[in-house]
């Protein structure tokens, strides 16, 4: 027996426009948001995996017609989906997660009921689910290692105690870089290697 | 709808609404209306179609559908609703770190579930080595704990089960089971009636013997014993070998010699029916302990005066060459005042480097009154000495025993005043134990006996430093080849064993101080294991255990049961072994051995006890086979008695008999799925095997390329000791010991009576490149640099052009592979360059072109005797035997080149590609 082979999508949702969406800094005087924070926003309430489905489906029927939508329709499935976070793991079928992870790409705007701009980050594609929950685990980790250190460091300036903190960030995460506004840019070489991982 | 944010509990299914315990319809309805919710969250196909199926609801689909969903329960990751993270909607980084601290939480623990809830059924939860093939039809493979689940999963998923209807065979042993149990049932009735008899009349009872008094056999002196006669039940199963006093136990558990096929005429175990090597490897080095019951190994005893019995000792060439002669004066002292054990070779009578018998152990009984100074050689004394009767064993392997036995009857009927041997084979039984904690288990199961009832033996007995050394982790560590004698209690008084309590290393400088004094040289007394009513009164003092188990339950519960003075005392005589030479010297990770001999009856239940013992590392000491001990001693760079040893007579039936068995293995094959010898392409267009490809072939390497004309070997082949041989005759092979052969090649020693065409060597072999030799493998040494033909010239440059440099070594460690990935497609042209360079300078690999051919069979110098994958070394490694004769201009030639001279070519058996390796003497 043959088995069915999948691909797990792990993707980060973006909430560009500062107005519409549900989480807006806090309005406390002086109590600033780092960036970090605003990047990563939590979704709407009425967003959930039904709504990204019908996103993934309309999306990939709008790029590929029916030969597209036919064809990723069987093995589509939203394997979990944190409104919180933003993160949500998408299962499709490996031969064709490409009309999937590209309906992603072009999508600009939530479906209706939510109906909100949005980006949508592919961070991972991996042929097992656990690897992708690893992935999220240690994105969500770096995250908040990032949000830490950026509120200490704004907490240290006003406090004025910013001569020791430096030291403390440069020790603690070297990666906590940001490239084109994008935090921790993926080496294209990582997916690849990942996926000839599993297809042996 | 979920909990506190930073503490997820039990994880629910994604955004399910409806609670499970508000509907109280009944279960397959509840579970579709379930499922109705999550289709327009999922929005797959195969869900909703599951749907329709479900409503015609059998109870089979119900059940399927229930597991369907508890696994799709245990999969699904508990997530996190904003308005719960933030409340009012408002961004904020503590919340924020909460939400991801609930996302991690949440993920790991899904991942945890999903593991848990695998479809993995019972028998895939049984430990590696013991799952068996047949587990997943038949219950009863599985362990007892694990048996009604699997039971239950059978019938789940509709396995078939192996209930089948007895096969003919069978239901003639279930019939005859069935009428010897009634038989057995109708004796009882009759005996009970007959009990009952006496008791009422009291008729017979006269006539009944109160206790028959056995008589004393008499010791039968300079003869072979026959083995002891076996229990009628299993008389009929020991016809033409016996058995070794745990038989009972390793039958069950271990793989033994075939009925028809007995080694050394014992049923010996091979291997574990457990599988798997790896944990043995593991117990050896790491943690644990392995224990072999090593009964088989002959035992002689020899009685008589100092003086002839050093003679005879002498004649059979113990301290004999120039190198060894001080075992004979302070050196060996310990060793003759009966504190240590002497390892070594035994030669036939006065042919001390040539004919080699056996490595054997040589143990002299210890005097009574202890000699208070070592060095004081009291000349009063030397009178004494010379009347009175002294002991000693003779340890040797049972393949080797009779060729011994002749020796020392001869050489004891010469000496004046004559020498006494007895040949205790059944009567001596002995177990050997290996592994950091053999210590532990031994001293769990040995308790040393005490005459009086307090259990305070006087500071430096052998008893109180025997019972001090529980910290010792290595055997090694202690004084070389340490001898105690010392009497136990029988060890099913305090069966089950527990584990003893380690001192903490505050006590450390007390044992090390044991260590450097070392107190037993002075306290050794005479050990008892060396007197024969001794022995047998320990043998016959041993209760039945019947009686143990009514001593047991009179005890207090929870204590083991109180010594009483007519307790048997087991006499033993216990000693530490270490390798004598393990693999490039290292010598920080060979374990010593623990050996001790004791009574052939009481090895049974200390063989119990030390296989019970809970370990304080976790666990129980593992038992080996024959096939366990062979990797061990191989994986240590130790050859094996005889298998590595082909020079010797016990050797070289050892390699018949293996030819054989290889050669049936090789002809029972098909013909298109068996090596094809004849077509084995040897390079150079020569094709075929040299000689047999499932032998050693030692008449080959002899024969095969110098006709045999020199008068030597001609010589050596009327040598009355071959023909005593009962195999087929040796081809004049003459076994060298590792001094001897490096003392040979180093050219330190003069080659006085060595015929160097005849002489074998046993050397390890470390494989330079890749590859693993196997047990047959040719051995090729390199053409000579003095060689005319040129192309021989060329053949030997390109095998040194293989050799690892140190460079090449370190950038191969530093490259996390070996062989360079495949090139992207789209590679960039420098790195497309870079690789071509790096693959011009590497050197050839096997399979291509430019590889050399292997040398032809002029250059042959002998065989691999034991080759396969080293775990200790974590590659393959081999132990061989080469002709020293052949090797001793390339080593003289090479020696002021480092390693050249010692470089050869290995090939396996069957193939064409060699290796090159490196060889040494071994031991």
């Amino acid at each position: 027996m043959v088995r069915i082979k999948h691909r797990y999508l792990l993707i980060n949702i973006l909430y560009p426009d500062p107005k519409s969406t549900s989480g807006r800094p806090a309005t406390k005087p002086g109590d600033e948001v780092p960036y970090t924070v605003q990047f990563r926003r939590p979704s709407p309430d009425r967003m959930d995996g039904g709504v990204l489905t019908r996103l993934i489906r309309d999306g990939v029927a709008e790029l590929y017609g029916d030969y597209g939508s036919g064809k990723v329709a069987g093995s589509l499935q939203v394997k979990y989906f944190s409104q919180a976070t933003s993160t949500a793991i998408v299962r499709v079928s490996r031969d064709y997660y490409r009309l999937v992870w590209a309906a992603l790409t072009f999508a600009t705007r939530l479906p209706n009921p939510v109906g909100q701009s949005c980006v949508i980050q592919v961070v991972r594609v991996s042929g097992t689910i656990r690897k992708s929950e690893e992935e999220a685990i240690r994105r969500a980790r770096l995250s908040i290692r990032r949000a830490e250190a950026a509120a200490k460091s704004s907490n240290a300036a006003t406090a004025g105690l910013a001569a020791a903190t430096p030291q403390l960030l440069s020790t603690e995460d070297d990666d906590a870089d940001m490239i084109n506004g994008i935090e921790d840019p993926d080496d294209p070489r990582d997916i690849e290697e990942d996926l000839d991982d599993d297809e042996g | 709808m979920t909990p506190q944010p930073s503490a997820p509990g039990p994880p629910r299914p994604l955004k399910r609404k409806d609670a499970p315990s508000s509907s109280n319809t009944a279960g397959s309805t509840n579970h579709n209306k379930r499922r109705k919710t999550q289709v327009a969250l999922d929005a797959s196909g195969p869900s909703k179609r599951k749907d329709a199926q479900s409503f015609s609801a059998t109870t089979k689909n119900a059940r399927h559908d229930k597991r369907r969903q508890t696994t799709k329960d245990a999969r699904a990751i508990s997530s996190q609703a904003s308005s719960k993270a933030f409340k009012n909607g408002e961004l904020d980084v503590d919340k924020f770190v909460k939400a991801r601290e609930y996302e991690i939480k949440a993920l790991e623990q899904g991942m945890a579930r999903a593991k848990k809830a695998l479809a993995e059924r019972a028998f895939q939860q049984v430990p590696k080595e013991l799952r068996r093939r047949t587990a997943s039809h038949n219950v009863k493979r599985v362990p007892k704990r694990l048996q009604r689940r699997a039971a239950r999963e059978m019938v789940e998923d509709k396995t078939k089960s192996d209930r089948r209807k007895p096969s003919r065979h069978m239901r003639l042993r279930i019939e005859t089971a069935k009428r010897l149990r009634a038989l057995s049932a109708k004796q009882r009735a009759r005996k009970d009636a007959v009990v009952k008899d006496q008791g009422t009349t009291n008729v017979q009872s006269d006539q009944r013997p109160v206790s028959v008094k056995s008589r004393k056999p008499r010791v039968k002196k300079n003869a072979l014993k026959d083995p002891p006669p076996a229990p009628a039940k299993f008389r009929k199963r020991q016809i033409g070998k016996s058995w070794l006093p745990t038989h009972l136990y390793h039958a069950k558990r271990a793989h033994m010699t075939s009925p028809k096929e007995p080694l050394w005429r014992y049923a010996v175990p091979l291997t574990p029916t457990m599988k798997s090597y790896r944990p043995t490897h593991r117990a050896s080095g790491d943690r644990g302990a392995v224990a072999w019951d090593m009964s088989y190994m002959a035992t002689v005893s020899l009685a008589g005066t100092e003086q002839s019995l050093q003679g005879l000792l002498r004649a059979l060439g113990i301290g004999v060459s120039p190198e060894t002669k001080q075992l004979w004066e302070t050196r060996g002292q310990r060793w003759s005042l009966g504190t240590r054990v002497w390892e070594g070779w035994l030669y036939c009578r006065d042919s001390f480097p040539l004919q080699a018998i056996a490595p054997a152990t040589v143990i002299w009984c210890a005097e009574n009154e202890p000699t208070s100074v070592l060095g004081a050689v009291a000349e009063e004394k030397a009178n004494v000495q010379r009347k009175t009767v002294r002991k000693l064993l003779i340890r040797v392997h049972p393949s080797a025993f009779h060729q011994l036995w002749d020796e020392v009857l001869r050489l004891a009927k010469v000496q004046k005043p004559q020498v006494m041997v007895e040949d205790l084979r059944f009567e001596i039984g002995s177990i050997e134990i290996t592994g950091p904690a053999s210590t532990e288990a031994l001293l769990g199961a040995l308790w040393p006996n005490t005459s009086t009832s307090c259990r305070d033996w006087p500071q430096g007995s052998v008893e109180a430093t025997w019972s001090s050394l529980a910290e010792i982790t290595n055997p090694a560590t202690l004084p070389e080849n340490v001898l105690f004698g010392f009497d136990i209690v029988d060890p099913r008084l305090h069966h089950p064993p527990r584990t003893i309590a380690i001192p903490q290393s505050t006590r450390e400088s007390a044992l090390l101080s044991t260590l450097s004094k070392w107190p037993c040289d002075q306290t050794q007394t005479s050990p008892k294991l060396f007197d024969r009513n001794a022995r047998l009164k320990a043998a016959r003092a041993l209760p039945s255990q019947k009686a143990i188990n009514r001593r047991k339950s009179f005890a207090v519960p929870g204590t083991y049961p109180e010594p009483k003075p007519s307790d048997a005392q087991i006499p033993i005589l216990l000693y530490a072994t270490r390798n004598l030479q393990s693999r490039n010297g290292g010598q920080s990770r060979a374990q010593g051995t623990w050996n001790f001999l004791l009574p052939w009856k009481a090895v049974l239940p200390v063989w119990y006890s030390i296989m019970y013992y809970p370990l304080s590392t976790g666990g129980q000491p593992r038992f080996g086979g024959l096939r366990e001990k062979r990797q061990i001693v191989f994986e240590a760079g130790v050859p094996w008695f005889p298998g590595d040893f082909p020079g010797t007579a016990a050797g070289y039936a050892w390699e018949v008999r293996e030819r054989e068995k290889r050669k049936e293995d090789w002809a029972k094959r098909p013909r298109g799925k068996r090596t094809e010898w004849s077509s084995v392409d040897l390079g150079n267009g020569k094709k075929g095997e040299i000689g047999d490809g499932w032998a050693c072939d030692w008449e080959r390497l002899l024969t095969g390329m110098a006709p045999p004309t020199t008068g030597k070997s001609a010589e050596a082949a009327g040598d009355p000791s071959s023909k005593s041989d009962s195999v087929s005759p040796p081809p004049k092979l003459c076994h060298i010991t590792s001094a001897a052969a490096s003392s040979l090649l180093s050219g330190s020693s003069p080659l006085h009576n060595i015929d160097l065409s005849t002489a074998l060597a046993t050397v390890t072999l470390d494989l330079l490149v890749r590859g693993v030799p196997q047990t047959c493998a040719r051995i090729y040494r390199l053409p000579s640099s003095s060689a005319i033909d040129p192309t021989a010239i060329s053949l030997r440059n390109s095998w040194l052009a293989l050799v690892p440099t140190p460079e090449s070594r370190r950038r191969g460690r530093e490259q996390k592979q070996p062989f360079p990935s495949r090139l992207r497609r789209d590679a960039p042209p420098h790195v497309v360059h870079r690789q071509l360079a790096q693959s011009l300078l590497k050197p050839p690999q096997a399979g291509e072109d430019e590889y050399p051919v292997c040398p032809g069979e002029e250059d042959l110098i002998g065989f691999v005797t034991t080759g396969n994958f080293n775990l200790g070394e974590g590659r393959g490694t081999g132990i061989g035997c080469i002709l020293l004769g052949r090797v001793l201009d390339r080593v003289r030639e090479g020696r002021d080149e480092g390693m050249k001279g010692r470089l050869c070519v290995v090939r396996n058996a069957g193939q064409s590609v060699g290796r090159l390796a490196r060889w040494d003497i071994a031991g």
